[in-house]
């Protein structure tokens, strides 16, 4: 009913999540002393790498596998993803840059209106769940795109999805059923 | 106000434990005792060297101390000083009278808190280790953020040094009884002089001053010389509280004409090989004494503070009055109260940390804190085992996976991605190695609880039992 007045929506993604694998065996060790901005979390087995440029967080593991949060966009993302490698690579490890996927993509929206939940949840009833004793939104699951809304009463909306040029699809989803 | 730095007397005292308890070892093994003594000397040496510490051989006492002679005559000989005032560093001297600017073997014992002193013209100056200074025209000084700082004062002064005393003292306060063997030097500095009120403590001095006794013999012949070779003399006044930025117009070539002196020359001065060990006698050439203020003058180091012999060693070659006369230039300025510029207060707490971004990512790295054995063979173990478990795995994924390898970008050896460009710039020295108690982070916050560490920042250490920081990434 007002798709017509959606024009001015802004999406802004705030996190991208990507994975990738170096194909190599990772000495955690090694890369907690000898690397920059490392955090070693021993009991986990893990290492924390944190990047400045784009601004990434990388948990990285012994097998190889690298996941890689806190990127605004995608492109940033493999930017970082692929910094991440060349630091690596430089501490030693004989990295290839292999597997880069994005997991997840987190954007938020904000909608100039207020939603009424109850409603909202009768009208969709078998994709928005709502639980408010557990969580003030309701979780809207589109299964075609795999994404997933959280929506505020306050008319503010969380996407996360897998893949994130859908994000604008799939917030044009909300204003039909709105 | 100036705190009792407890560095020095902490590595003091492991010294001495390392030292005595490796000394039967030594004995069993059948290693001579002289070979401990060197080694504690050494030590003892680097450790005064590294300038990780101020006033390594500092003892006791704090206050500086000047003594103040009213004035005799103006010429250059001097005379047996006179009157003498002692002076702490903080107060300012009230300004004498020419009465007492006349009045000879007058004596008259002031004690000054602190800086600024404005000594007036005539006055004679002699500092606690007894090396006496005679000031023609009025000069200040003063003490700028914990050190002696000189003023450089507008019109050209003559300071002659009136000699010093044969047999410093060990008690700062009862300088004024040598004055009457004091050595007479006479230092002529025909420009703009900056007088340095005792910077630092030199306790290793008074430590050795019972070596450093100048025979009497020495004393009369080292004062002929002085005045023989006053015209052209451009001595400096190597009192280690006092830097008179040698300006000597005339003769010397090795002189400099003294701009401006940071009140840390004095300390620079022995910048070079500083404390030859407690037992070593001082011997100094009085031109060394130029060269080190020479020296002084260029090092314009500020941050350190330590005692040092005036003298230099024989390295410099001096030889503009011609005289090797051995003197005991054991000067002594008792001038604890006038410490470093650089204050930082107490232990190294918590602005420590927060110092610089140099540190920051010191602390990051630090927090790791110390490994035990144990943990390293732990940390082995794990690698070993998912090692172990990865090649098989990988083995497998490998054949899958191969052509997709072949699809992916090759990382380019780092064309395309620019290297961290940050790696290097926080390389520092500053280091702090200490056990931590609690990490924290949020964001790019970060909470540092430390304790049991020392601190190298700025190149001298501080010794604390806890030290919390924050950081922000």
């Amino acid at each position: 009913m007002d798709a017509d007045s959606d024009v001015a929506l802004d999406i802004l993604i705030t996190n991208v999540v990507c994975v990738f694998r170096t194909r190599c065996h990772l000495n955690l060790r090694k890369i907690a002393l000898e690397g920059a901005n490392v955090i070693y979390k021993r009991d986990v087995g893990k290492v924390l790498m944190k990047l400045r440029k784009p601004r990434i967080t990388a948990t990285i593991w012994s097998s190889g596998k690298i996941i890689c949060t806190g990127a605004t966009s995608e492109e940033e993302a493999k930017f970082g993803a692929r910094r991440l490698a060349r630091s690596l690579q430089k501490l030693g490890f004989q990295v290839i840059f292999t597997d880069f996927k994005v997991v997840n993509v987190l954007a938020v929206c904000n909608m100039p209106f207020e939603i009424r939940l109850p409603e909202f949840t009768k009208n969709n009833r078998p994709h928005a769940s709502y639980e408010p004793e557990l969580h003030p939104a309701v979780c809207y699951r589109i299964k075609s795109l795999r994404a997933t809304l959280q929506i505020f009463s306050t008319g503010s909306i969380t996407v996360t999805e897998m893949r994130p040029f859908l994000h604008r699809w799939s917030l044009g989803w909300p204003w039909d059923l709105c | 106000m100036a705190c009792i730095n407890p560095v020095p007397k902490l590595y003091r005292s492991v010294i001495e434990d390392v030292i005595e308890g490796a000394r039967h070892l030594f004995a069993e093994e059948g290693v001579e005792e002289q070979v401990l003594k060197d080694l504690k000397q050494l030590w003892e040496t680097k450790v005064l060297q590294s300038k990780a510490t101020e006033d390594f051989f500092r003892n006791s006492l704090h206050s500086p101390l000047f003594t103040l002679q009213l004035p005799h005559s103006l010429h250059q000989t001097l005379q047996s000083p006179t009157a003498s005032l002692v002076i702490p560093a903080g107060r300012t001297l009230p300004k004498f009278t020419t009465a007492e600017l006349g009045t000879s073997n007058s004596r008259a014992n002031l004690t000054f808190s602190g800086y600024p002193i404005h000594v007036p013209a005539g006055v004679t100056l002699q500092t606690a280790s007894g090396h006496l200074y005679k000031v023609n025209v009025p000069i200040m000084v003063t003490q700028t953020s914990g050190r002696a700082s000189i003023l450089q004062h507008p019109v050209q002064q003559v300071i002659q040094q009136l000699g010093q005393p044969s047999v410093p003292q060990l008690n700062p306060c009862c300088l004024q009884a040598t004055t009457e063997k004091a050595q007479r030097m006479e230092t002529v500095l025909q420009q703009p002089t900056i007088l340095h009120s005792g910077t630092e403590d030199r306790k290793h001095l008074e430590k050795a001053t019972s070596d450093t006794l100048v025979p009497p013999g020495n004393e009369h012949k080292i004062a002929s010389e002085a005045l023989l070779s006053q015209p052209e003399s451009s001595q400096y006044i190597g009192l280690p509280g006092v830097v008179f930025p040698p300006q000597v117009s005339q003769t010397d070539s090795n002189v400099e004409p003294v701009v401006s002196v940071s009140a840390s020359m004095i300390q620079n001065l022995h910048g070079g090989p500083l404390f030859k060990g407690p037992q070593g006698t001082r011997d100094q050439h009085v031109s060394d004494v130029q060269l080190h203020l020479l020296k002084n003058r260029k090092f314009e180091c500020d941050s350190v503070k330590q005692p040092r012999n005036i003298e230099e060693p024989s390295s410099l070659p001096v030889s503009e009055k011609g005289s090797n006369s051995q003197m005991d230039l054991s000067i002594q300025v008792t001038d604890d109260d006038i410490n470093e510029i650089i204050q930082i207060d107490g232990t190294g707490d918590t602005s420590s940390n927060d110092e610089t971004g140099s540190t920051r990512d010191v602390d990051e790295n630090e927090f790791l804190g110390i490994i035990d054995a144990g943990d390293l063979k732990v940390l082995e173990e794990e690698a070993d085992s998912i090692s172990n478990e990865d090649s098989t795995t990988n083995s497998s994924d490998n054949e899958d996976s191969q052509i997709d390898v072949v699809e992916e970008d090759p990382l380019n050896s780092g064309d395309d991605v620019s290297e961290q460009d940050m790696s290097d710039l926080f390389d520092t020295d500053n280091v702090i190695v200490c056990q931590y108690d609690k990490i924290h982070r949020s964001k790019n916050k970060w909470k540092f609880y430390l304790k049991d560490g020392i601190m190298c920042f700025g190149g001298r250490d501080y010794v604390f039992a806890r030290a919390i920081g924050d950081a922000e990434w």
